[in-house]
């Protein structure tokens, strides 16, 4: 058809900008995640454990006697979202490895860029994917599962002195989610291959957990502990729970590298998402 | 022609210790701007500048009256962008993404999505809109990029090379829709390439970039415009002694393709022409102003010598 007997309708309607702007980028690449059968498939995976642990809460609270071998108590969600946290690594490796790589790779960071946003809602638009799936993995079933323990034994779990588990459920799902998402966000723009990302976030997790091994079992010095990112996590999630931890660690040591692994994975994300690519 | 849509004034942007622009001054004016230079004369630089990718050095730049760096998203919202590299959504099809473009752009997500219809239409993808953007030829990606950059109806339209890469009839085809952008739909837009006859075809008006510098600029009609004392001649009889003679008066004369350009001296007009050809018994069958074309002022900016 020639191009003069096409349509173009002018559109005048431009309002003020919006507040928030991330939100189209979380929900597109959300979209695309989704779509994927495999990855439909992983998060089932993520919630079998869930399944398990209604099952412990049912078991122990219809059969007090139970309660003896299986406690309910804030240490089933500690300990729970301590399990979670593997496979919030596995979903971080599937959805996120692609999501800056990717726009690196087909040059679609110049059509955020180029609009009007900034590189912060460009990253928190990312985050907020990994922040979901994550939060699907933790937060979701853990809420859910306290939910479930205060339907079925309110006298055991509406006192008082348990109010502060919801409250840790939060805090703890929140740390592990922004923890895993920030690494996963910031070796994914360290690439223009999703491949290569995620095997390098694998390697990272995976490597990290060699080397604690190694220096805590051989070498002996317990501080190495605080090494490996997912052993910080639990670590964090046992103090947040009030679980007893066997090590000798600093109990500020764990946080702390927590915070610095975040602040690195910032400084990576601010150099590398620029719509100028500067080649030296 | 109206006010400046953008101007610059002795701007100057580098990347790190390598100046991309060394103090430029000019304007954008509403129409069609083509923005030419040899490769890493500053074309994309000045681009990405106005949309605030890029911190000027010194000098000023201001787009719309407001100055890129310090309001970047109000300037960027009246622009839309087709880059010059590939850019799509990896799984993505063209009309979600021509939807998230005009979502990202401020408008609202129903008004988006049917409005990337409308656009994917116009630029001839209608058919494919479905298909993901990874499936599609080189052709289609640039028409996918041109849609992308449309959708909020922008104020003006920067192209970076948006012919790269196409076939001759491709070619034609994003031409022609770039031009019908500017003179049907009043988009004005800016055209960056290094292809002279995508210019000279769209565009009213050039900058010529050079070494970071503007080597020439103004109304194409202008630059390219007859010039006083230079004529293609095409003559029967003895051309050798008509030449021959115009030398000796002092003009200079080059052999062209159906004829001769003849250069006069400051002093004497075309009627010289004329009385040597009488003088020489030859008969003048041709006689017009010489026009340059936008080659021959491409390459006097650039320092070049003009080659007829």
């Amino acid at each position: 058809m020639p191009i003069y007997e096409q349509g173009y309708r002018r559109w005048e309607a431009r309002g003020p900008l919006r507040s928030i702007r991330f939100w189209p980028i979380t929900r597109e690449a959300l979209a695309l995640i989704l779509a994927k059968r495999a990855f439909l498939g992983l998060l089932v995976l993520v919630w079998l454990p869930f399944v398990f642990r209604v099952i412990q809460v049912y078991v122990v609270t219809r059969f007090p006697e139970a309660g003896r071998l299986l406690p309910v108590d804030g240490r089933l969600f500690g300990e729970f979202l301590n399990q979670q946290s593997g496979l919030s690594f596995l979903l971080s490796i599937f959805g996120g490895a692609g999501l800056i790589a990717n726009d690196l790779r087909t040059g679609a960071i110049l059509v955020y860029l180029s609009r009007p946003l900034t590189r912060r809602d460009y990253v928190i638009g990312k985050l907020s994917v990994l922040l979901l799936l994550n939060y699907s993995a933790t937060l979701v079933p853990a809420l859910l599962l306290y939910g479930l323990a205060l339907g079925l034994a309110p006298e055991l779990f509406l006192k008082w002195s348990l109010a502060w588990i919801a409250p840790m459920i939060v805090l703890h799902a929140t740390i592990l989610s922004l923890v895993v998402s920030l690494v996963a966000l910031a070796i994914s723009s360290l690439s223009r291959s999703a491949r290569v990302s995620g095997l390098a976030f694998m390697g990272v997790i995976v490597g990290l957990e060699i080397v604690r091994g190694v220096l805590v079992g051989i070498l002996d010095r317990p501080e190495a502990q605080v090494l490996s990112l997912q052993n910080s996590l639990r670590m964090v999630g046992n103090l947040l729970f009030g679980i007893a931890e066997g090590s000798a660690v600093p109990t500020a040591y764990p946080p702390l590298l927590l915070i610095a692994v975040a602040a690195g994975c910032l400084a990576i994300l601010r150099s590398r998402v620029r719509a100028v690519e500067i080649v030296r | 022609m109206g006010e400046p849509l953008v101007e610059f004034r002795d701007l100057a942007v580098s990347y790190g210790p390598l100046q991309a622009l060394g103090g430029v001054t000019g304007v954008f004016l509403p129409g069609a701007t083509g923005l030419l230079g040899p490769n890493g004369a500053g074309k994309t630089t000045l681009l990405k500048t106005l949309l605030g990718f890029l911190r000027p050095d010194a000098g000023s730049l201001t787009a719309f009256g407001l100055d890129p760096g310090l309001r970047p998203l109000e300037v960027r919202r009246r622009i839309g962008y087709m880059p010059e590299v590939d850019c799509h959504i990896s799984g993505m099809t063209a009309s979600a993404f021509v939807a998230l473009a005009g979502e990202l752009s401020g408008m609202p997500r129903d008004e988006a999505i049917s409005r990337s219809h409308e656009v994917l239409y116009y630029v001839g993808l209608g058919e494919a809109r479905y298909r993901t953007v990874d499936t599609y030829s080189t052709g289609m990606k640039q028409r996918v990029k041109l849609a992308q950059a449309l959708v909020h109806d922008p104020d003006l339209l920067l192209l970076d090379e948006p012919t790269n890469g196409l076939d001759p009839a491709g070619r034609e085809e994003m031409l022609a829709l770039v031009g019908d952008v500017a003179t049907r739909r009043g988009i004005s837009l800016v055209l960056c390439s290094h292809l002279l006859r995508d210019v000279e075809r769209v565009c009213s008006s050039v900058v010529v970039l050079n070494q970071g510098r503007v080597a020439a600029a103004g109304e194409l009609a202008t630059l390219t415009g007859a010039r006083r004392f230079a004529f293609d001649v095409r003559v029967k009889g003895a051309a050798a002694a008509f030449l021959t003679d115009l030398k000796d008066a002092g003009c200079e004369w080059r052999e062209g393709e159906d004829g001769y350009r003849v250069f006069l001296g400051d002093d004497v007009g075309p009627e010289l022409l004329f009385r040597t050809a009488r003088e020489c018994g030859v008969q003048i069958r041709h006689l017009r102003p010489a026009a340059e074309s936008l080659e021959d002022v491409f390459l006097r900016a650039l320092g070049h010598e003009v080659q007829d």
